[in-house]
């Protein structure tokens, strides 16, 4: 019997579902081959609420998405965080930042008052969450890695260890001997050091391992030019939710 | 006594939620609405404040699409605010990255979202049986599309290479000739999507309206040019607010557009209307194959014209890398300096016209931002075709109502998450 | 008669005579790469970014040999960095097949350090538990070494004893300017030379100019280990628990970059990816490193290395002994890249190899001056001294010149203090601010800032009151001797110094170049102006003052005190820098300090701390385990970075 697999987006850029299904003819047939996709409403209309594993995309921002994702974690044997939007909150937190009012202010002007938001939290705030596909968007890769994970029953190694590793792997030149900081010395590897071989930085998307020494890497920001406040930038926009950005 | 209710919460195959609600009584309509049910994700307030370099990479998650497109469009602003000059190479660099995305996007909804509606069924996945080439071809295409992404820019979902003033990292030549190669045989794939389109029986439906896109004299257009109207004449990037007009209409709480008539539409039936003859060769006879001639006012026809584009964007690709390999490429330098300043970044999104508007201050911070999507001009329209379409169907049964109505958001490729604008409506029953 | 023609293409040179040296030219060399890229794949070290990287070759003209050391060292192509062990199938019946990697290549531009590390390897794979994967790439890799010319500032080779090798390549060029010196490592290389390079034997002055240009990059190599290599063993053994591995981990990132850039790491984790359709898959190994956080940690949660300080100290321990100990070749080549890729400037063996040693020399050091304090009878009791002259410095600061009623000069050592009572008020700590060398006076330099100075300031010529001392452990003479010193004084750090400054300047010639760059808060605040102005005009002193705000009269430099660094030429491997100012001084001092390179030891301070017996044992003045009135005030760098309390 194969696990019967369902998708669900919540408040995102519905990226990552879509990076998901980014696959050769190859590997896609293999996928259908041993999962049943019953609901995935970007690409299908038929659906079923008898699903066994849930994968979630986006953050919660709403209060009508709460009861919604209640309902799936209920339904669900298995529920995925997919995505920074819902793994850690992703960039939705940034307008936790802006009094509410302030920010529909800013977007709807006198018409403000239609509106409702609260502030973005990632999924695990309001229900448990099993495994996790880091990353904004994630690689693909790991999101088959967590499938096959789940389907020959073990824990999927996902790194505890900072992009560093990664990037020196690929034999990138360090993004501070390039004239810019990187949040790679606390963010979890797992995506290959993509952003620095591209030729950016690493912005910290796919949140931060399990113990960073934030600390240093503050210290490392200032030495390297930024002040205080660029410093608290840098982290505000994937990782608001976590201690950190304060 | 014939009561019709259509009640779709949630249109499946579609970017975004959205719902069709449409009750009638004995011939009379008491309610049709085109409702989108986004939740607000206030980008425009989370940009304030952030260095111009952070912009375009947080602009980018507006949406997973058409990522590409807005990062363009985000960049484009801000080098318009600081005056920033771009050398030829930057320029076919990013032409080329942008019909990446165009060829991907257009591939998914012409094959994944629209064709099932054409073939009967409910999604891609019982294709897998009945049409499997098909199938595979798709996959090998938006694969394809993908690969060419990656080489420029890191990746196709939130692109990494492309930043403001050029590029941070140079594809490699090698892999350049050997995705041409792959795209030069995808020619054949394309030949027969056209052919497979020629088979499809489009919904008839006419409903002529306002057609704005960008135009520019050289090609056809996507990522320069000025505002074009098949009312009026060009208007400058600058002045787009003329054009877009936005407003709130009482009952309902989307935020509409329009500028000579009651509604526009933007997207790829527009793009065809007003520059078909700049479209090459070889997609101007793929057009006439599936018989689409300008002016066409069917909005069943946009996925007709998004086979059109795909098949120019893949001619594109093929002999902007021919420039490319021919020109090599070199390492560029181009320092940015900041100033204050405002500036407009207008791309053709693959569902339609996009702005980003931003202003900057002395110190290359945010202080102002202000994005008008393509499917957000577009919902007046819908909601119009919707007025227009539905007396002439009301005879029908309610599935096939419901089926037609469906087609008809579909066939806008509607990306609803983008929707900065959007919001949730509390209606009455 | 047929005269011998000698045939053009020589017989490779027999590997038996592999001692004997060659010359090659450069078009011999590029015809060399040329030539073995058509057989293989070829990598090579070419420039990225503004670094140096290990790279493919698809030119000659694309090699950079020049190079100084590049980002991944060349064992990232014998043990790549993520690597197939075997292919598996699943199910009932499940299968394993080993793969191997027998694909030949070429590594052209490797350090001697770099073919130190391969041999490490060589032995680590090679003799117990043969590993199947590194020895096929091993066999199928030829390797062309080049030497050194530039070495890295970060590079410590000479110490490792890896700047020089006579074997464990196939070849090795040393860049002579017009041609190559090439010693023959194996028969591979010989065969290699003589099919492609056309070598000719070493003629003496080519062989001369070998030596030359080794010894020129010899020069060159800034730091190096303070002790034997040979008692780096014992030295680790016995600083097991020293503080220093907790306080220099303390900015560790665990981000992993120190093991990942290391030619002697060899760590790997193993895992197995499942194909899509679950029926195969592939066990492979990827690089790993003890300094990560979970390397340690076993399935039931417990990490047996949960902290950064045991992670941090147990790679210094596998560089520095461990290695040595089982395989007996050096765990550290001492190329840098380690101390070149931290962020947090904390990687390298080095610095801690000589830290530990620093550490263990002060403890000796703090021994011998416990028993070294001159006893007196009575400990506590002070002897009677005369006040002979007052000088006023200025607003609040007095020079007060004393006499012990013997007669006896105090016989102090520069940066020594003594205890000074007034009877009822109290007992107070006092710098002698003059040199031993004037006289049968002393000197304190007093500022009113409490009881017992407030009392001192009161006291007429002719008073009397009590000495104790000197005591603690003043400037390191001999340290010093023969070295260019820079003195930084600001404001009344200056009192201390002072008695350095005399004693060197009456003993001139025994030291280098004198750097003397003095500080105050206002021109007001400068102490003893004349005796600064005399330094000034020397012509064998290097004088610069600045005022942190200037008044109407001053014409000088305006700024803190190290805003002066930058304007003096140093030369890190002779300077001693000795510093003495407000605590607050200290930190940004360093900071500037060690942009000029100069080593840890080198940067010498005088530390305040509160102070009462003066004899290590009321226990005032500790810091960490150290009492400052015994083994201090005066400490250098290196000591303090294993005293965490200290800066």
């Amino acid at each position: 019997m194969k696990p019967k697999v369902a998708f669900f987006d919540f408040t995102g850029c519905e990226g990552c579902q879509l990076d998901a299904l980014n696959l050769s003819p190859e590997d896609f047939f293999d996928l259908v081959g041993v999962i049943d996709f019953v609901n995935f409403r970007e690409v299908m209309t038929e659906k079923s609420d008898d699903y066994d594993i849930a994968f979630i995309e986006g953050s919660i921002t709403r209060e009508s998405e709460i009861p919604r994702i209640q309902k799936i974690r209920q339904q669900a044997k298995v529920l995925v965080a997919m995505g920074a939007c819902a793994c850690d909150g992703g960039v939705n937190c940034l307008k936790n930042h802006i009094p509410m009012d302030e920010a529909l202010r800013i977007v709807y002007g006198k018409d403000a008052k239609y509106y409702d938001t609260m502030p973005a939290r990632p999924v695990r705030a309001v229900v448990p969450v099993d495994y996790y596909v880091r990353g904004c968007p994630p690689v693909t890769a790991e999101f088959l890695k967590v499938v096959k994970a789940l389907l020959v029953g073990k824990k999927p190694e996902i790194p505890n260890y900072p992009v560093c590793v990664e990037c020196k792997m690929a034999d990138n030149i360090c993004a501070f001997e390039r004239s810019t900081t990187c949040l790679g010395p606390v963010t979890r590897a797992g995506c290959g050091a993509i952003c620095v071989t591209s030729g950016r930085h690493c912005f910290g998307c796919r949140g931060l391992v399990d113990d960073p020494n934030i600390d240093s890497e503050k210290e490392i920001l200032q030495k390297y030019g930024l002040t205080v406040e660029q410093v608290l930038e840098k982290f505000k926009i994937y990782n608001t939710c976590s201690e950190v950005a304060k | 006594m014939r009561q019709v209710n259509v009640n779709v919460h949630y249109v499946t195959r579609l970017e975004g939620h959205g719902n069709i609600i449409l009750n009638a009584q004995d011939g009379k309509i008491n309610e049709l609405k085109w409702e989108v049910i986004e939740s607000p994700r206030l980008f425009e307030a989370m940009l304030v404040g952030r260095n111009y370099e952070d912009v375009p990479h947080i602009a980018s998650r507006i949406c997973g699409i058409c990522s590409i497109a807005h990062t363009t469009a985000s960049i484009q602003a801000v080098e318009a605010a600081f005056g920033v000059q771009l050398s030829e190479q930057t320029l076919l660099l990013r032409k080329l990255l942008y019909d990446a995305e165009l060829l991907e996007s257009h591939v998914l909804h012409t094959l994944f979202l629209a064709a099932p509606d054409f073939l009967g069924v409910d999604s891609v996945m019982p294709l897998v049986e009945t049409h499997k080439d098909v199938v595979i071809m798709a996959l090998r295409l938006k694969k394809l599309a993908y690969n060419l992404a990656e080489i420029l820019a890191g990746r196709k979902t939130h692109p990494l290479s492309c930043v403001v003033g050029g590029f941070a990292k140079l594809p490699d030549l090698g892999e350049l000739k050997a995705v041409k190669k792959r795209l030069e045989d995808a020619r054949a794939d394309f030949d027969t999507i056209v052919n497979l389109f020629k088979t499809l029986k489009i919904p008839d439906f006419v409903r002529e309206t306002e057609y704005i896109a960008l135009k520019d004299p050289s090609e056809y257009a996507f990522i320069s040019g000025q505002i074009a109207s098949s009312d009026a004449g060009l208007t400058p990037l600058g002045d787009y607010l003329k054009i877009t007009n936005e407003f709130c209409v009482p009952q309902s709480t989307a935020k509409y557009t329009k500028n000579k008539r009651d509604a526009y539409m933007v997207g790829a039936l527009s793009r065809f209307n007003l520059n078909h003859d700049q479209l090459l060769p070889q997609a101007k006879k793929a057009a006439a194959e599936l018989g689409l001639k300008a002016p066409n006012h069917n909005p069943y026809m946009i996925t007709v014209a998004q086979v059109v584009e795909a098949v120019h964007a893949l001619e594109n690709t093929i002999s902007t890398i021919n420039e490319i390999l021919a020109k090599g490429l070199k390492e560029e330098k181009n320092p940015i300096k900041v100033k204050a300043g405002r500036g407009v970044g207008a791309v053709e999104a693959p569902r339609g016209i996009l702005f980003h508007d931003y202003t900057f201050n002395d110190k290359g911070l945010l202080t102002k931002a202000n994005c008008i999507i393509p499917t957000n001009q577009n919902h007046n329209n819908i909601q119009k075709d919707m007025e227009a379409l539905v007396p002439g169907i009301l005879n029908q049964s309610e599935d096939e109502i419901r089926l037609r109505l469906e087609m008809l958001v579909r066939a806008y490729d509607p990306c609803v998450s983008c929707s900065t604008h959007m919001l949730r409506t509390s209606f009455k029953r | 008669m047929a005269k011998n023609v000698e045939t053009t293409a020589k017989p490779a040179p027999d590997v038996a005579e592999a001692k004997k040296l060659f010359t090659i030219t450069r078009a011999g060399f590029k015809s060399m790469v040329d030539g073995l890229a058509k057989e293989m794949d070829i990598v090579g070290v070419k420039e990225k970014q503004g670094k140096f990287v290990y790279g493919k070759i698809s030119s000659f003209d694309e090699l950079r040999l020049d190079y100084d050391v590049t980002t991944m060292p060349p064992t990232r192509f014998l043990m790549p960095a993520r690597e197939t062990l075997l292919k598996f199938s699943t199910g009932n019946d499940p299968r394993f097949e080993p793969v191997v990697d027998t694909r030949p290549m070429a590594i052209i531009g490797v350090h001697p350090y770099d073919i130190s590390a391969i041999a490490m390897l060589d032995k680590v794979f090679t003799s117990v538990n043969p590993d199947p994967n590194y020895i096929a790439r091993r066999k199928n890799t030829i390797l062309i070494a080049v030497d050194t010319l530039s070495p890295s500032s970060k590079s410590f080779a000479n110490a490792m004893g890896t700047r020089i090798v006579e074997k464990g390549f196939d070849l090795l060029l040393t860049d002579i300017g017009t041609s190559y010196v090439v010693t023959i490592g194996s028969k591979k290389g010989a065969d290699l030379l003589a099919k492609y390079a056309a070598p000719k034997e070493a003629a003496g002055n080519d062989i001369a100019m070998q030596k030359e240009v080794r010894d020129e990059a010899l020069s060159k190599y800034t730091i190096s280990l303070d002790i034997p290599k040979e008692s780096l063993l014992k030295l680790l053994e016995e600083n097991y628990d020293n503080p220093y591995w907790e306080s220099r981990s303390k900015t560790c990132l665990s981000c992993g970059s120190c093991v990942m850039v290391c030619p002697t790491c060899f760590c790997f984790d193993v895992q197995d990816d499942v194909a899509l359709n679950l029926k195969e898959g592939e066990r492979f190994r990827r690089w790993d490193g003890c300094i990560l956080a979970d390397f340690a940690r076993v399935a039931t949660g417990e990490n047996f290395r949960h902290d950064k300080a045991s992670r941090f100290r147990h790679r210094i321990f596998r560089k520095g002994k461990y290695i040595f100990e089982k395989y007996g070749m050096a765990g550290c080549v001492g190329c840098g890249r380690c101390a070149n890729a931290c962020l947090a400037e904390i990687a390298s063996p080095l610095e801690a190899f000589n830290a530990i040693a620093e550490s263990a020399r002060a403890k000796e050091a703090a021994a011998r001056i416990m028993k070294e304090v001159r006893a007196q009878a009575e400990l506590y009791v002070p002897q009677p001294a005369k006040l002979v002259k007052i000088t006023t410095l200025g607003a609040k600061e007095k020079a007060f010149e004393f006499k012990l009623k013997s007669g006896k000069p105090l016989r102090h050592r520069p940066g020594q203090f003594v205890e000074i009572s007034v009877p009822g008020i109290g007992e107070a700590p006092i710098s002698v601010s003059s040199s031993p060398t004037r006289g049968d006076t002393f000197q304190l330099a007093i500022r009113n800032v409490g009881n017992i100075t407030n009392a001192i300031h009161d006291l007429k010529e002719g008073a009397a009151v009590g000495i104790r001392g000197p005591f603690g452990n003043g400037f390191p003479l001999e340290a010093i001797a023969g070295k260019d010193l820079l003195f930084l004084c600001a404001g009344i750090g200056l009192f201390p110094l002072r008695s350095l400054i005399q004693y060197v300047l009456d003993k001139r010639d025994a030291y280098s170049r004198v750097i003397i760059l003095s500080a105050a808060r206002t021109p007001a605040d400068m102490m003893f102006t004349n005796e600064q102005a005399e330094w000034s005009k020397r012509s064998d002193v290097e004088f610069l003052n600045t005022v942190d705000k200037a008044d109407a009269n001053w014409k000088g430099n305006v700024g803190v005190i190290t805003t002066l660094i930058p304007k003096v030429k140093i030369d890190p491997r002779k300077t001693v820098a000795v510093v003495v100012g407000p605590p607050i001084m200290y930190r940004f001092a360093i900071v500037e300090l060690k942009k000029r390179d100069i080593p840890d030891e080198n940067i010498v301070m005088s530390l305040e701390r509160r102070m009462k017996c003066g004899v290590g044992k009321c226990g005032h003045c500790q810091i960490n385990g150290v009492y400052v009135c015994q083994e201090g005030p005066v400490f250098n760098l290196a000591q303090l970075r294993s005293l965490r309390e200290a800066v």
